[in-house]
């Protein structure tokens, strides 16, 4: 059984009524203080651009945002546009599959049995995701590691486990679930401290029948009852002092109750996912975080834009097709928007015991599984990022002759010291990583 | 060298010591009260001059120390070694001992809160009730799973519908059968329950070169997820904690297809699927048809907290301890209950979003879910405090839901058996429940309950007389075997892989299944006669089995009783399994095998050795048998009084040996298969062979008697003296009346102790 985050809180020896206490601690919440904190988040979307309305048409520091990313304009100064990244990775899959399954693991899928629309059939990734790797490479040093490590947040992703729906890996054959409820996300980053409040809530209560019951037993009898009663005042001891260490530390982000997890309410659900991302960095609980919506070959359907097509479907419509191309467009933006409220999120928030913003040390890379939607190419493949975390020079539009993107995630590992010389398959890494991003 | 002189001397001085004090002849008790009484009073309780009570922490060889330097006080050193030890063995089993003056305080009903199987059966039952009913504590006659085969990869156009009494099929290139199948595209379902026969982790895996996913207790997320097919990979596992004595819902889907978009042309290619699991003391196995049904369960709510254990102390489990751990394990429980509740609130309360009257029938809901965790109807105050307050707290119905389920299962009236009340008929109710199902009293029960239906004795005799069908008392019984039989706690059964080659794990676990499937066969038969424990000439035997013990049956034969060794083995005592458990793993053990029977089966009170002994090595008297070690280790004055009732007991199961296999021989000398018995009565009885001794064990009063004490103990969890000192007499007595019938012990037991409650 894999380590709960009650197993983790009891290793420490503590009472769960003290973790909200503990976390914010400086001695063992911030322990890896020091060096600044770097983070990195990416985010997919699936289908491919409308590529005309995506990239800048210039080089360098000067540019234009086209229409599709027009959201960015208040971080176009921390923006690092990489056009000309191919995902060269064949084997077996589809497009769609390979499109997903290779892009942050970089390395082939195994053969399998889930056949797609063309190609061979094929089964998971034959290794783990950058993500994870860098991961691991922070979980190791007592200096970078955090209480989750990552964390692996969707938006209405499939309740179906196949290559579609699969981006995160742990290694060969062991791919991530992303965690689409942004419920179920609260519980695993907060369950306790919020079910404290409950508990602190009813305890008097519990005292008087617990008295009560206490007053008719025999003597004797009544011995074991005191003794509970002992234990029930302990927790309201640990819960009070929880509570005004509480009042000092992070507050738990307010969710609105009830959002189901439907089409409609994506928006809703981006958002919520963004905020509880937003506020795990800024407790530190984690530094690398996968944000995925929906899904490879996703068909959501954005009704809030006025569009009733799937988006998956649209996405198949030719070049000369313009309401397509402008339905996809807008798509397009929409999903730059939610990048675009990311990175002011992540801006508006001071970088606890750091300078800056939590933008200034976080890098946001928004990918795609797909250049285009229409033709299936893995040519210009959107790397889109925005943010500070890894130190590259940002603020500008770069364009690249389809090097392989194994090669950028060679330099996402070294943006954090992780100095890897390859990443996935060895042989689309012969360069090493990136020489101009720095 | 300095240090030899004074070793030389100290032993010199030791044995003129022993010289002027030779060993008296008198016992322990005799020489207490002829020497110490006077000043330390009869019982230890002490006198005006020395008023400190004897009561204390040391040992008895501490003691025995103690003894003989400081006493008497006018001549301290005067007694002999034996003479102090013998005083010291018999003050602390008197009243020294913590344990002495527990047994000698007067014994009573104890207030108790559930022990840890308990609280998650209640956990379970509280809120299966809301899901159907007790479904699944019961279990039809059908075995194996229900298969559906459909002609296309997505479970459409069935094609075949019938009853697989496993799933391990290789079906090749073929089809499932010839006709209407495409061989290189169908799909299969299997379908149905699973009878978890022990509370544990059990592991499930399904094997297949196809896409293939498998649904444990949980119908919305795999367990095991072989959808996707990646490599080489054809084997998925998940393992799971549950409950015994319950059936779980179980499913199983196969295709032979590639997934994804449709395949359009389609290779011939081979296909199997197996389904397997591994028990808590298992080893892999095809999940055999006795433990599947086709009938529905409903999923079951199994808590996954980690409790301590209950105490264990009185060598029955019971739970007369609290600690902090406990408390913190019952907020967590408490949490992940009420969590649940809250997440399925409209499933389980049977509410909708947009109900009005939603907070009514949470309500109602609430109501009923405090009804069965207090075991009794909840009073107007109660429901305002547990229910009224934290619905009025918050619009949220969700949140109110989980906060008045937090509060009703952290209750003391949750918690503790028989609090907050005037004892009545709900009383009755729960401690039948708790004592054969381990659980709460369902709604049956707490009907009767209202209705004056529990009223007397008979009453309560006939309702528990019903709840034995339940799958949940099996299971109680079973467990109780396993007390009896000292094979609850899963002993190392692991032998010399020199000595005994292939004598491996699942050799091991298919004696374990051996030795349930025999116990079940007596207890499930229609006379359920306590006497065929011992008498059965039958083992359960499948291939595998029968192999290592050379018995005559076909390799893949599954289990089946065997005629086997017929005159040699008798019923459960001479069962592999246990003549396996105790002994090393080389040799036999006869002290352990004679302490199994004298303490286990005979119930004779037996004390630890003074110290512990390793048992003389094999190889280091070559020319001796088993037999002569053991008499040569213990011939002692001191070992006597209790290896002259051990030895003879263990000696005649030496015909089998380490791994429980019949020999003539040890160490190339005739077995020596003969001991004897002095019973209670004071009558000495003599066998030779285990035939013998079996034949006495069944028609041994003591025998009789221990068993129904054990029993009593294990089911209702006080201590029989508290009901009375002549309570184990009475149910002796019924037991032989009813020809040894276990089942209605069991009944006897719940029923008379149901309808007597805390003073």
């Amino acid at each position: 059984m894999s380590q709960t985050r009650r197993d983790f809180i009891r290793t420490l020896g503590l009472s769960a009524a003290a973790v909200p206490f503990v976390l914010n601690l400086p001695s063992l919440g911030f322990a890896n203080q020091g060096k600044r904190k770097q983070r990195l988040v990416v985010m997919f979307t699936p289908n491919g651009v409308v590529p005309w309305n995506f990239w800048p048409k210039e080089t360098g520091s000067d540019f234009t945002l086209p229409t599709s990313v027009k959201p960015l304009e208040p971080f176009k100064k921390q923006t690092l546009f990489l056009h000309g990244i191919a995902d060269k990775i064949r084997g077996d899959g589809d497009g769609h599959m390979r499109g997903i399954g290779c892009l942050l693991t970089g390395i082939e899928l195994f053969p399998g049995n889930i056949q797609g629309g063309s190609d061979t059939p094929a089964g998971w990734a034959k290794g783990l995701s950058i993500d994870q790797e860098i991961k691991n490479f922070l979980q190791k040093d007592e200096a970078t590691k955090t209480r989750f490590g990552s964390l692996e947040l969707g938006v209405q992703v499939p309740d179906r486990a196949d290559t579609w729906t699969r981006m995160v890996y742990t290694g060969a054959n062991k791919p991530v679930a992303p965690v689409s409820d942004p419920y179920q996300m609260f519980k695993r980053l907060y369950g306790r401290t919020a079910d404290n409040k409950v508990l602190a809530s009813v305890l008097d209560d519990l005292n008087a029948d617990l008295k009560k019951v206490a007053g008719a037993v025999s003597s004797e009898d009544r011995k074991l009852l005191d003794e509970h009663t002992t234990f029930v005042r302990e927790m309201e001891q640990e819960l009070k002092a929880a509570k005004s260490h509480g009042e000092i530390g992070h507050k738990v982000p307010d969710l609105e109750p009830g959002v189901k997890g439907d089409n409609d309410n994506i928006p809703k659900i981006s958002k919520m996912q963004i905020e509880l991302m937003v506020n795990s960095f800024a407790s530190d609980f984690s530094r690398v975080a996968t944000l995925q919506y929906t899904n490879s070959v996703g068909g959501a359907r954005m009704k809030w834009l006025g569009i009733n097509e799937g988006h998956h479907e649209l996405s198949h419509e030719p070049n000369k097709n313009d309401a397509a191309q402008e339905k996809l467009t807008k798509i397009d933006t929409w999903f730059c928007e939610q990048m675009a409220y990311l990175a002011k999120r992540l801006s508006e928030t001071p970088e606890p015991g750091g300078q800056g913003s939590l933008l200034d040390n976080t890098t946001i890379v928004w990918t795609n599984e797909l250049g285009q939607g229409n033709s299936h190419t893995h040519n210009d493949t959107p790397f889109l990022l925005v943010g500070g975390g890894l130190d590259f020079k940002m603020g500008r539009s770069l364009k690249y002759k389809q090097v392989p993107h194994n090669r950028l995630l060679v330099s996402m590992a070294h943006g954090f010291g992780h100095r890897v010389k390859s990443f996935g398959n060895p042989n689309y890494c012969g360069d090493g990583p990136l020489n101009d991003l720095t | 060298m300095l240090q030899n002189l004074r070793t030389r001397w100290l032993g010199l001085l030791t044995a003129a010591l022993l010289l002027t004090a030779p060993a008296s002849a008198d016992t322990g008790e005799q020489m207490y009260a002829a020497q110490c009484a006077r000043c330390h009073g009869k019982v230890g309780e002490g006198t005006k001059k020395y008023p400190k009570p004897l009561a204390g922490e040391r040992s008895v060889p501490q003691l025995a120390e103690q003894i003989q330097k400081t006493m008497p006080e006018n001549d301290p050193g005067s007694l002999s070694k034996d003479d102090s030890a013998k005083i010291a063995a018999y003050t602390y089993d008197a009243f020294y001992s913590t344990a002495a003056r527990e047994k000698n305080k007067p014994v009573r009903i104890e207030l108790a809160r559930l022990t840890v199987p308990q609280y998650k059966n209640a956990l379970a039952d509280i809120l299966g009730s809301f899901r159907g009913g007790n479904n699944n504590t019961t279990w039809d006659a059908k075995r194996g799973l229900k298969g559906e085969y459909f002609k296309n990869r997505n479970h459409g156009q069935r094609q075949i519908d019938r009853l697989d009494p496993e799933v391990k099929f290789d079906f090749g290139t073929k089809a499932p059968t010839e006709k209407d199948f495409d061989a290189k595209e169908f799909s299969a379902r299997w379908t149905g329950s699973i009878l978890v026969p022990e509370t544990g982790e059990y592991t499930f895996i399904v094997k297949s070169d196809q896409s293939v996913r498998l649904w444990v207790n949980d119908n919305k997320k795999a367990l095991a997820d072989g959808y996707v097919r990646s490599g080489s990979d054809n084997e998925y596992k998940g393992t799971l904690f549950l409950l015994g004595g319950r059936a779980y819902p179980i499913r199983v889907d196969f295709s032979k297809a590639l997934q994804g978009v449709k395949d359009k042309d389609p290779k011939p290619i081979p296909a199997f699927v197996q389904l397997l699991w591994q028990q808590p003391n298992g080893t892999e196995e095809v999940i055999p048809a006795r433990n599947l049904s086709p009938q529905f369960s409903p999923e079951v709510y199994v808590d996954q907290t980690k409790f301590p254990p209950d105490d264990r102390s009185y060598g029955w489990e019971r739970g007369t301890t609290v600690s902090k751990a406990w408390d913190q394990a019952t907020t967590d429980a408490a949490f992940d209950a009420a969590g649940y509740v809250s997440t399925f609130l409209n499933e389980i309360a049977k509410v909708n979003d947009r109900d009005d009257k939603r907070a009514e029938k949470l309500k109602v809901f609430l109501r009923q879910f405090a009804k069965l965790a207090f075991r009794k109807p909840i009073t107007d105050d109660l429901e305002k405090m547990y229910i009224t307050r934290a619905i009025e707290s918050t619009p949220d119905v969700q949140a109110a839901a989980k906060r008045s389920v937090l509060m009703i299962l952290k209750s003391p009236r949750f918690l503790y058996r028989e609090v907050g009340g005037t004892p009545d008929q709900y009383d009755v109710a729960a401690r039948m429940a708790f004592a054969l199902w381990d659980s709460i009293p369902d709604q049956e029960l707490l009907t009767l309950a209202a209705n004056n239906k529990l009223k007397t004795l008979d009453d309560v005799r006939k309702q528990t007389d019903k709840m034995m069908a339940d799958t949940r008392a099996k299971a109680r019984i079973r467990g109780f075997l396993h007390h009896w039989l000292k094979v609850d706690h899963a002993r190392d059964a692991q032998k010399d892989p020199k000595r005994f080659p292939g004598f491996d794990a699942a050799v091991v676990a298919d004696l374990r299944t051996s030795l349930d499937l025999l116990l079940d066969d007596v207890v499930g038969s229609e006379k359920s006669d306590f006497r065929q424990f011992f008498l059965g000439n039958e083992t359960y035997l499948n291939g595998r089995l029968a192999k290592f013990y050379g018995a005559d049956l076909p390799a893949d034969a599954p289990f089946q009783k065997v005629a086997f060794e017929k005159g040699r083995r008798a019923g459960v005592l001479t069962h592999p399994f246990m003549m396996a458990t105790f002994a090393y793993t080389g040799e036999t053990s006869p002290i352990h095998r004679g302490v199994f029977v004298a303490r286990g089966i005979l119930g004779v009170g037996l004390k630890p050795p003074a110290e512990a002994f390793t048992p003389l090595a094999a190889d280091l008297h070559p020319t001796l048998t088993t037999r002569e070690r053991v008499e040569l280790q213990t011939k002692g004055v001191n070992c006597q009084s209790c290896h002259a009732v051990i030895n003879p007991l263990g000696f005649v199961l030496e015909n089998f040996d380490a791994i429980g296999r019949f020999r003539e021989l040890d160490h190339n000398k005739a077995v020596d298969a003969t001991g004897g018995y002095q019973t209670r009565a004071g009558e000495q009885k003599a066998f030779k062979g285990p035939a013998e001794l079996a034949k006495f064990l069944a028609d041994s009063p003591d025998a009789q008697t221990a068993f129904a004490e054990q029993m009593f103990h294990h089911l209702v969890q006080q201590s029989i003296r508290a009901y009375g000192a002549k309570r184990g007499a009475e149910l002796r007595e019924s037991f032989a009346k009813t020809g040894c019938n276990v089942r209605q012990l069991a009944v006897e037991i719940v029923a008379t102790a149901a309808v007597k409650g805390r003073d």
